[in-house]
């Protein structure tokens, strides 16, 4: 759905940021931890807010993902967006 | 130059003032796991829905698809002007031919191509008076998918060949409240019957594997999907050299009017023009935009979807019954809605009677049967076109979208004809307490 790679990093890094702010959260990127539940005592999304977040994912990588790896799925931690959507990119 | 049906939907978020106020969202139920996120909404209609993009490409099998019954006719309707009085033409754009009835299959095809390229094999979801569940019936019968429906009991009693319809079209048809759902047993919902149909449809998604559940008119990319409407009317207006300076459309929640109303919104800002009035025409038992407040509301009797930004009466408001059951829902969609605040959408309250006896007079003098719902529109375009009503005239020519056919509606006619129908006003201490809990977006707003 893309043309371009983007490392690991890159994508962990614009999710933790999204995610961060997503939950209201004043609180560096950086300090949420990829084990992190993404509907927990510190992050706080949704299944709406989760599909924003991708949307903004989107945005934020320039990158296109593809409905069939999420519509269905289910999520539990912040690693988990982060490996969908480095599949996504991959794809 | 002849219209045909379009290639692209139109948006008009782009030129909105300022952006839509954000959903406020609950914590997920019903998934069996609380700290899981599930995922059941593509991402191509919440882009469609946040996205400040003014064209969206239609996907080929959904033009193929509306290639069966788009472009849709438009006409001035002339026997009609005449019974009314208009002083200027009445247009009208009618988009009862398909299979559904009504409008709603613009969306419904377009949802159900999204949900079914995502993997999603079900689609449920709540209808009134059947014409979404129709809609959603046939689009899931064209995509190879399944389809349950939830139908307002009442409703479904009163018309039962909507519920032969969709059977026949494949879907499951249950009549809600239906004991399938722990919303209706526990008959703790003490909102309206077509916001516990959703709140069913939504439980019974949730529970179902492989399954989604779907709605029908109040999102923003269901009225970017009905865009189609109003973007063929400028181009068969533009055809016949005529103009107008009103565009009226009903309002259940919203899509039929969007549909016909905003792309003349985006066309009057993209060439700097003056958009014509935009008129929302609702029924007067349900009238969340003319004596509603804009506050944050539910969505659905289960309380699980966002709460979102709407013009409303209150989800927890009775709504009587009334043969409009498509008019029956307490809130306005969050895009129309914030279009009100802003004042660039126009609304007037219609009484069933009024909006009947308009249906009759189009029904004898343009030989084509609304549903009461467009009775509504008709109505208020033949005041728009004749003496005024609210501070609202045309001067020019009004276009009025006849939203869906009555054939399963006879009954309604036959009881206007039999003179045994009456008007049901709205208590306004109901409406007062009705929405004494809710937040409102600005606190100035308040019940007129």
């Amino acid at each position: 759905m893309t043309t371009h790679q983007i490392d690991r990093a890159t994508i962990s890094q614009a999710v933790r940021r999204i995610v961060v702010a997503e939950s209201q959260l004043a609180a560096a990127p950086d300090a949420v931890r990829e084990d992190e539940p993404l509907n927990g005592s510190v992050l706080r999304i949704n299944s709406l807010s989760f599909v924003k977040l991708l949307v903004q994912v989107e945005d934020d990588l320039s990158v296109t993902l593809p409905d069939d790896l999420f519509v269905g799925h289910s999520f539990r931690t912040v690693a988990d967006l982060v490996d969908v959507v480095e599949q996504g990119v991959a794809a | 130059m002849s219209t045909s049906a379009p290639q692209q939907w139109r948006s008009v978020l782009p030129y909105l003032s300022e952006p839509l106020p954000p959903d406020r969202t609950q914590q997920d139920a019903g998934t069996g796991d609380p700290a899981a996120v599930q995922v059941n909404l593509p991402l191509e209609l919440l882009r469609q829905s946040v996205q400040a993009k003014e064209y969206w490409d239609i996907p080929e099998p959904v033009q193929e698809a509306y290639r069966r019954f788009r472009p849709t006719p438009l006409w001035r309707a002339t026997a009609f002007e005449r019974e009314v009085g208009a002083r200027v033409p009445i247009w009208v754009k009618y988009e009862g031919g398909n299979i559904s009835g009504s409008h709603k299959l613009n969306t419904a095809l377009a949802q159900a191509y999204y949900y079914h390229r995502a993997g999603v094999r079900e689609l449920v979801t709540g209808t009134g008076a059947g014409q979404w569940g129709t809609a959603m019936a046939a689009a899931c019968a064209l995509f190879g998918m399944r389809c349950t429906v939830f139908m307002v009991g009442g409703s479904l009693e009163r018309k039962p060949y909507r519920g032969v319809l969709m059977r026949m079209l494949g879907a499951r048809v249950h009549a809600s409240p239906s004991g399938l759902t722990a919303i209706a047993r526990s008959g703790a919902s003490r909102g309206n019957s077509l916001s516990l149909a959703i709140g069913e449809a939504v439980e019974y998604a949730a529970a179902t594997p492989d399954a989604a559940f779907c709605i029908g008119s109040g999102e923003t990319y269901s009225i970017l999907h009905q865009s189609v409407i109003g973007t063929e009317a400028i181009g068969q207006l533009a055809d016949r050299g005529a103009e107008v300076d009103a565009v009226v459309g009903c309002v259940g929640a919203g899509s039929n009017f969007g549909g016909i109303a905003l792309p003349f919104l985006a066309e009057a800002a993209s060439t700097g023009a003056d958009a014509p009035l935009l008129v929302a025409a609702e029924s007067s038992s349900t009238p969340k935009l003319t004596r509603g407040v804009y506050a944050y509301d539910r969505t659905d009797a289960t309380g699980a979807a966002p709460m979102e930004a709407m013009y409303t009466i209150g989800s927890d408001y009775g709504i009587p019954d009334s043969h409009s059951a498509g008019l029956r829902y307490h809130g306005a969609a969050k895009l129309v809605s914030a279009l009100r605040h802003a004042g660039q959408v126009q609304a007037t309250a219609v009484d069933q009677v009024a909006a009947l006896e308009a249906g009759r007079l189009f029904t004898t003098s343009e030989l084509t049967l609304p549903a009461p719902e467009s009775g509504h529109a008709l109505a208020a375009a033949a005041r728009l076109a004749a003496d005024g009503a609210d501070g609202l005239r045309a001067e020019r020519g009004v276009l009025v979208c006849a939203s869906g056919h009555g054939y399963l509606d006879l009954g309604a006619y036959q009881q206007l004809m039999e003179g045994g129908l009456a008007d049901q006003a709205p208590d306004p201490q109901a409406l007062l307490r009705a929405v004494s809990g809710l937040d409102r977006v600005e606190r100035q707003e308040a019940l007129r």
